[in-house]
């Protein structure tokens, strides 16, 4: 019935709730865990419960929902673990009858657009009114934590002496190097993960010639594509992989603080920054427990127990919090949280800009779509 | 306008009702002057303020969307620039800076749609069905109001001929935002300007307060002034008023002379009347003291006749002072009508003429008019000429034998217009007695004076005749007759020239 898969991971908090609650449900916490199988925090008979969608890793997440249910003990968490396209997807098809109250996404476009279609509620409080107006949209959707996107590579692997600091140097490496990189280098499949595509299309509109030659240099080296920074971090860790391209910052620090033989690198030429955000689907269900998560996501104890270097608190960009972002002086290149990321999400320009990615990259059209 | 005076009667009946609760008498009256201007005046601030508000309202609308349209026109343009052609197929790129633009108004969803009219939908909401109002030519940006997905948006409207392509078609972009900027911020121009406009009506209200305390002012000043008099106090008002109540003052200041005047008439009259009748009183008690004391038949006789004669006497001073009472008081009340002079003088004539004989006077009169008319109160003329008649019997000398007073009227114009029409007419009464010494002839109208002792009446009678002559602005004079005796003359102005003077 308990069951724990743990991936080269100790959670110390959740093992200690284990010890004080006996009917303390563990779920599978990475990509590995069984789609439709939630994760439980808290009491699993608690009467009262809050369903969350999240793209979140759950890594990172965890010690905030131990958190909230320990502040919360009448109510326990059912978290789903589900790729931002498919969160997608599943918001659309259950907006007339929602079963998630509080959906969390790295998609920002996808979040935009859900409440551009009108399919979040309003929420203001003490807590989003002291968020900076950059930080949310229309009180529908609101940023939560920042962080940077960025290359991770197997320094054992990587040909050459010095480590690529931006994506023209890669290149450089990729072309020097010829026939190394073949098949040895990761992204994420844009068709299948919305962030993916997010981050592709800021990457075209920030630099479209570099991206235009990256894109070549990785089609020529048949690039392998990816549903998530975890698949490809373990391929890394195998040895499958040198080079993973565009991931999430939070989860990827955390691996590779673990393994030295990793090394995490923030392109110099532009670091894309990433808001996470949350919002409550209309007509959710225990619309007040949702109300409350999101408070307690914006509270100082929400924002302390998210505390990790690659991660920034979007209350005013918090000085005295040392992060990895604080250390660089690289020019940075904040999403924007606003009505602009619809234009990415344009029928006909993804559709062609698919097209451009799968001819680019040598890929056959994705007929699972 | 009726409705503001409705209004204006309600609030005021409420405002007596509040008040009238701690002071029940003083509210019974008809408001007052100042709350009227000040309730009259707010209401129509008031009014004029709304009305502002109104407009205002209305207008920040229309500027607010305005403001957003250009933002609107700007991205409709950008996409409309990015229509390309794929394969021969119409497409767009919808640039970023578009959405950019629209981000400006910043929680505004945004909905839009491309579609050409050979492939039908192209891109965006595919729900967005909207068609402008009136019908738009090619090329044309629209905008317009529409309700979609639960709220109101703008939306632009703009369908154009594409060059991309081979084919003759159309490219239709539809671009809508919904309205929360547009209200945010027609409602701030409102909420400021309503603001402003109720700061200066407030301001205005409290001016006209201030004012119409200032304007008042005056008014009360001369209520102030006239309520601590002591009683009997009927001097001028002396306070420097403005133009508007300068004539008030003036008329109150008049009033009060007038009254001061007849004031002084009643008690001189009173006194005057005391003084008039002592003397025959006593005279008459000392001729019953005689009589009583004689002793023979035939003298307590004569000291009856005397008696007798005295108290007709007395009772035709009485009969005068009356008389005098009742002129004088016609001639403050009465209005003058036109009268016949010739008519008045002869029946006047007739009348005296009976008395006269006994006293040993012939009267005459002789009338170069047949007609003249005069405005004049009848009964303060007939008193008046009976007086000098009387007047003119009593200064005869009868004791010379018969004597004679002529009466004359004649009309005559003023001197150098021989020929024109006459202006006056005059009345002569001429005696043939002791005549008036020229000293006296000034003083003949005084109150009482009597030139000659000897001669009885009340002395009254002249002085009557000169208050009754200048009422009907008769002029008044007194002439020797030759050889001896007197003539006064009274000229009375015509009818004819009366009315000529006064345009009537």
């Amino acid at each position: 019935m308990t069951q724990v898969v743990n991936y080269g991971l100790v959670l110390l908090s959740l093992l200690k709730q284990k010890s004080k609650q006996r009917l303390l449900f563990l779920g599978l916490l990475t990509s590995f865990s069984v789609a439709g199988e939630p994760v439980v925090f808290g009491h699993i008979d608690a009467p009262s419960s809050l369903r969350i969608y999240s793209s979140f890793d759950l890594v990172i997440f965890a010690p905030l929902l131990e958190r909230f249910v320990q502040r919360n003990p009448e109510l326990n968490i059912l978290y789903e673990d589900i790729n931002t396209a498919e969160l997608y997807d599943r918001v659309i098809r259950e907006k007339a009858d929602p079963i998630a109250s509080i959906v969390v996404s790295s998609a920002m476009d996808l979040q935009i657009k859900l409440v551009n279609d009108g399919l979040a509620q309003t929420h203001i409080s003490s807590y989003t009114e002291a968020l900076p107006n950059s930080e949310k949209w229309r009180n529908q959707i609101f940023s939560f934590s920042l962080e940077p996107v960025v290359m991770v590579i197997n320094n054992m692997l990587f040909p050459d002496a010095a480590l690529p600091q931006d994506r023209s140097q890669l290149l450089q490496s990729i072309r020097r190097s010829g026939d190394v990189f073949n098949g040895k280098i990761g992204t994420y499949d844009i068709r299948r993960s919305g962030a993916g595509y997010l981050f592709a299309s800021q990457d075209a509109r920030q630099a479209d010639t570099t991206w235009g030659r990256l894109l070549e240099a990785f089609g020529s080296h048949q690039v392998k594509t990816y549903c998530c920074t975890s698949d490809i971090i373990h391929d890394l860790l195998a040895g499958d992989l040198i080079v993973g391209y565009n991931l999430v910052g939070a989860y990827a620090y955390e691996q590779v603080s673990n393994n030295p033989q990793l090394t995490m690198i923030m392109p110099s030429d532009y670091t894309l920054l990433l808001r996470r955000t949350a919002l409550i689907p209309k007509n959710a269900p225990n619309p007040a427990n949702a109300r409350r998560f999101l408070d307690f996501l914006l509270s100082d104890e929400g924002q302390n127990a998210l505390r990790n270097p690659a991660l920034l608190s979007p209350f005013a960009f918090d000085k005295s919090k040392q992060t990895i972002i604080d250390e660089t002086n690289h020019p940075i290149r904040l999403i924007e949280l606003d009505q602009q990321l619809l234009v990415g999400r344009d029928l006909a320009k993804y559709t062609r800009f698919i097209n451009i990615w799968e001819e680019a990259l040598e890929l056959l059209p994705d007929t699972a779509e | 306008m009726m409705n503001i005076k409705r209004l204006i009667r309600k609030v005021e009946q409420l405002l007596f009702s509040l008040k009238n609760k701690g002071m029940p008498y003083r509210f019974h009256q008809v408001p007052s002057l100042r709350r009227r201007f000040i309730l009259a005046g707010s209401i129509l601030i008031g009014a004029i303020a709304l009305t502002t508000m109104q407009l205002v309202s209305g207008y920040s609308q229309k500027l607010a969307d305005i403001s957003y349209d250009r933002l609107l026109r700007s991205a409709i343009l950008q996409m409309d620039e990015n229509i390309i052609s794929i394969n021969n197929k119409v497409s767009i790129d919808i640039p970023w800076s578009a959405f950019a633009t629209l981000a400006q108004a910043s929680d505004d969803r945004i909905f839009y749609r491309v579609e050409s009219s050979r492939n039908g939908f192209i891109t965006g909401n595919k729900n967005l069905i909207t068609q402008p109002p009136v019908p738009s030519e090619l090329g044309k940006i629209q905008f317009y109001n529409q309700d979609f997905s639960n709220e109101e948006i703008r939306v632009a409207w703009l369908e154009r001929a594409t060059t991309e392509g081979n084919s003759q078609e159309t490219v239709r972009i539809v671009l809508g935002q919904t309205r929360l900027a547009r209200e945010d911020m027609s409602a701030d121009i409102s909420i400021k300007t309503t603001r402003i406009i109720m700061f200066i009506a407030l301001v205005a209200i409290v001016l006209m307060a201030v004012v119409s305390h200032l304007v008042l002012r005056p008014l009360r000043r001369i209520t102030e002034q006239l309520e601590a008099r002591k009683p009997g106090d009927l001097t001028p008002l002396k306070i420097k008023t403005p133009k508007e109540t300068e004539q008030l003052k003036v008329s109150i200041n008049h009033f009060m002379d007038r009254l001061q005047t007849n004031l002084a008439q009643l008690e001189n009259f009173t006194s005057e009347s005391a003084h008039q009748l002592r003397t025959p009183l006593a005279s008459l008690k000392a001729l019953a003291e005689n009589a009583r004391d004689e002793t023979t038949p035939q003298k307590q006789k004569r000291d009856l006749n005397n008696i007798v004669h005295q108290c007709e006497k007395l009772s035709q001073t009485v009969t005068m002072l009356l008389n005098q009472a009742v002129v004088s008081h016609r001639l403050q009340t009465q209005n003058l009508v036109p009268i016949d002079l010739v008519k008045l003088v002869h029946q006047a004539c007739m009348e005296q003429a009976v008395t006269a004989l006994q006293q040993g006077v012939r009267l005459s009169f002789d009338s170069k008019v047949t007609k003249a008319m005069v405005l004049a109160d009848a009964f303060s003329l007939q008193q008046m000429l009976n007086n000098l008649i009387d007047n003119a019997i009593r200064y005869s000398d009868t004791k010379q034998g018969p004597q004679q007073v002529d009466i004359c009227l004649t009309t005559g114009t003023q001197i150098g217009q021989v020929n024109s029409q006459a202006q006056h007419v005059m009345l002569s009464v001429i005696d043939y007695g002791y005549g008036i010494a020229e000293q006296e002839k000034v003083r003949v109208f005084e109150r009482f004076y009597r030139g000659h002792y000897e001669i009885s009446g009340s002395g009254v009678g002249l002085a009557m005749v000169k208050d009754i002559a200048d009422r009907h602005q008769a002029q008044i004079r007194v002439k020797d007759t030759q050889p001896k005796g007197a003539t006064i003359e009274v000229t009375f102005p015509l009818r004819t020239s009366l009315s000529a003077k006064y345009g009537k």
